[in-house]
């Protein structure tokens, strides 16, 4: 097993995967940006190294200062989380050629999965179910060729894409030529490359992915399935585990397509295999991420399997030492992604000083998340503060269980979205798992607060102008309040539990 | 103590007072009773009629940013001054949500628009937006250019009502 490990990334994955190391005995490397000088990870790390200015461009994806500190530090594996080098095989490459271990698959298993159009024309050679679209990159003339072919509505999508960025639904041959530019522009800014493919888009389509987990000795399991259609900007909110929807005969078959795809680019380390899913529970093969999901906990929370700690030993040689048949699931898991970011004005992030927080606990809530109060969320990185993920026997009780855990959230200083969230629990749709991806957009009312008494607000507002208290409670006088007092003293407040 | 607060778009006016360790506060007239206690730095205990209700409560200068049941409440104190002067101030102009970049610029000085057109796609986050008007009139002046940076508040495109 490794003795020292570096984290590649930072935010609520960089502390998750620190913790996963402590738990393990192994040594941490933090690296960290301008920006990130206070950030959590940092604080969480036996070790930091400042890798330069907040610009991801000038640190996290500069993969040459990440593997020179891994050698000056003597880390001996770098773990990449997701988003920055995670899925960028020159990066695995160097680290290969460094002699330090990438905790992930092969350079050759990202590279491959990686583009999109390679990773489609692997599918389609195994036999797995792919939706209509042009075969690989298009040129202008040829997309509008090709969507006219297949009809609308239609998805462009970039060829280096992932997250949502790049993408765009289009419903009309008019509404074509604009989309085409923007999705073309977001491509090349986000990934450098601009190049876009088209794809027939599935109505009411829900988002069902397998993750699948395998040693570098061949074996090769499946920890069910995930669905992920809640979603906004493309981008997943809401996630749980199992599928509200799917039955057992289709579980079973996705599973193993899931493992046959995996098989085919001799995949070790922790990955997921994405469908899409129309209302008949048919399937198609969407892409491989090849790498650890923003979404893990939730099977983690249902099988009991630690999928950080299993990445680290699977990279380090270690045998996966369960079969397939031992794998169960038991209850259900929702994660919520909590962002910095506002419903009402179409998710626009909402950067600033995080002025307050406090994270909901409880039996079966797990918060996962690299904020504190006084800390600041800047427009540099993904805007998201914490992932709240509760487990409940039934679908009806973690919806429960998240309702109130949520309620329990507190964030003053930039706006979230936890009051949407808290809506979408009560959602009867939602309840009954009728959901797709087209849902968000469906559900506007959701995404603004309900027209309240304004009293409860008014009051709250005549409370701030008054300072501490109007009755005398124990150890409390004035308006610095004994409770203050004492947080400072014990440093509970405004700083991190370390 | 008389507080003119405005949330949302309406203004109120509530009146506060302490006695005997309890205070009444009047919303416009009516008149409760409530006991409170701050619990830390914001986060504030209130109890009405034996309801007790927590909340998040950050003030700064004449912001009050109340949170409760998810949601963030921004209230601005208009206390002493005329509510009405705090109306209306230039909402017709297209500001920076946040710090961001300038990707296109899709109208033109002197352009018509109406009610949810696209004037400027601005990049911030590696997403890209449309920021658009909301309400109708004929843009005055486009005071950036393709590429700049822009700070959160600023105005990029002035407008003029047309009638």
């Amino acid at each position: 097993m490794f003795k020292k490990i570096l984290i590649a990334n930072r935010g609520e994955i960089a502390v998750r995967i620190i913790r996963a190391c402590r738990e393990l005995g192994i040594a941490t490397v933090a690296v960290y940006s301008d920006a990130d000088r206070n950030a959590l990870h940092v604080m969480l790390a036996d070790e930091a190294y400042h890798i330069g200015p907040s610009k991801p461009s000038e640190s996290y994806l500069v993969g040459e200062k990440i593997v020179a500190v891994a050698k000056e530090s003597g880390a001996e594996a770098i773990h990449p989380g997701f988003g920055f080098l995670s899925e960028n095989d020159s990066f695995a490459e160097m680290c290969q050629k460094e002699g330090v271990v990438f905790i992930g698959p092969s350079p050759e298993a990202i590279r491959l999965m990686g583009d999109k159009v390679t990773a489609r024309k692997i599918a389609r050679d195994a036999g797995i179910p792919l939706v209509p679209g042009s075969e690989g990159a298009v040129s202008d003339v040829e997309a509008s060729r090709v969507a006219k072919k297949i009809g609308y509505p239609v998805m462009i999508k970039a060829s280096a894409g992932g997250g949502g960025k790049g993408m765009r639904l289009v419903n009309s041959k008019e509404e074509f030529e604009p989309s085409l530019r923007m999705a073309r522009s977001e491509a090349f800014s986000s990934f450098g490359d601009d190049s876009v493919f088209i794809e027939k888009f599935i109505q009411q389509p829900r988002h069902v992915e397998i993750q699948v987990l395998g040693d570098k000795h061949g074996n090769l399991l499946h920890l069910f399935e995930r669905e992920c259609s809640i979603q906004r900007r493309h981008q997943k909110v809401i996630e749980e585990a199992p599928s509200g929807f799917i039955n057992a005969k289709t579980r079973k078959s996705m599973c193993e397509v899931a493992l046959r795809i995996a098989k085919a680019v001799d995949y070790f380390g922790a990955g997921t295999v994405e469908f899409i899913m129309d209302q008949k529970e048919n399937f198609y093969f969407l892409e491989m991420n090849t790498r650890v999901q923003v979404e893990h906990p939730v099977t983690e929370m249902i099988t009991g399997i630690d999928i950080v700690k299993w990445m680290i030993r699977i990279a380090s040689g270690e045998k996966l030492p369960f079969k397939q048949s031992a794998i169960k699931m038991r209850g259900h898991a929702l994660e919520c992604r909590v962002y910095a970011e506002d419903p009402a004005t179409n998710f626009l992030p909402s950067p600033g000083t995080l002025q307050y927080v406090r994270a909901p606990g409880g039996p079966g809530v797990r918060d996962d998340s690299s904020v504190y109060s006084g800390c600041e969320i800047t427009s540099f990185y993904d805007p998201m503060l914490s992932k709240l993920v509760v487990w409940g026997d039934s679908r009806e009780d973690a919806v429960d269980r998240m309702f109130s855990a949520l309620r329990e959230y507190v964030v003053l200083g930039v706006r979230t979205n936890l009051g949407f969230l808290i809506r979408m629990m009560q959602n009867s749709e939602f309840r009954k798992a009728q959901i797709d991806t087209g849902f968000i957009e469906r559900h506007p009312e959701l995404l603004v607060p309900e027209q309240s008494d304004p009293e409860l607000i008014l009051m709250a507002a005549a409370v701030a102008m008054n300072g501490g208290s109007n009755k005398t409670a124990q150890g409390t006088s004035g308006t610095s309040s004994g409770w203050k007092l004492f947080a400072r003293r014990a440093g509970v407040s405004g700083n991190p539990l370390l | 103590m008389t507080y003119t607060f405005k949330l949302g778009n309406k203004t109120f006016k509530v009146d506060f007072e302490e006695k005997e360790g309890l205070s009444l506060i009047s919303i416009d007239g009516e008149q409760k009773e409530m006991e409170f206690l701050r619990i830390d730095e914001n986060i504030y205990s209130i109890l009405v009629n034996n309801e007790s209700i927590t909340v998040g409560i950050f003030r700064e200068g004449k912001k009050i940013q109340v949170f409760h049941g998810g949601d963030l409440h921004e209230i601005e104190v208009v206390s002493g001054r005329d509510a009405s002067q705090a109306e209306g101030t230039g909402g017709l102009n297209i500001t920076a949500p946040m710090h961001s970049r300038i990707v296109k610029i899709l109208k033109k000085q002197g352009d018509r628009v109406e009610v949810g057109d696209s004037v400027v796609v601005v990049e911030a986050m590696k997403m890209e937006s449309e920021l658009k008007v909301s309400a109708s009139g004929t843009i005055k002046e486009i005071k950036i250019k393709e590429g700049d940076t822009v700070e959160k508040d600023s105005v990029l495109v002035a407008l003029s009502d047309s009638e």
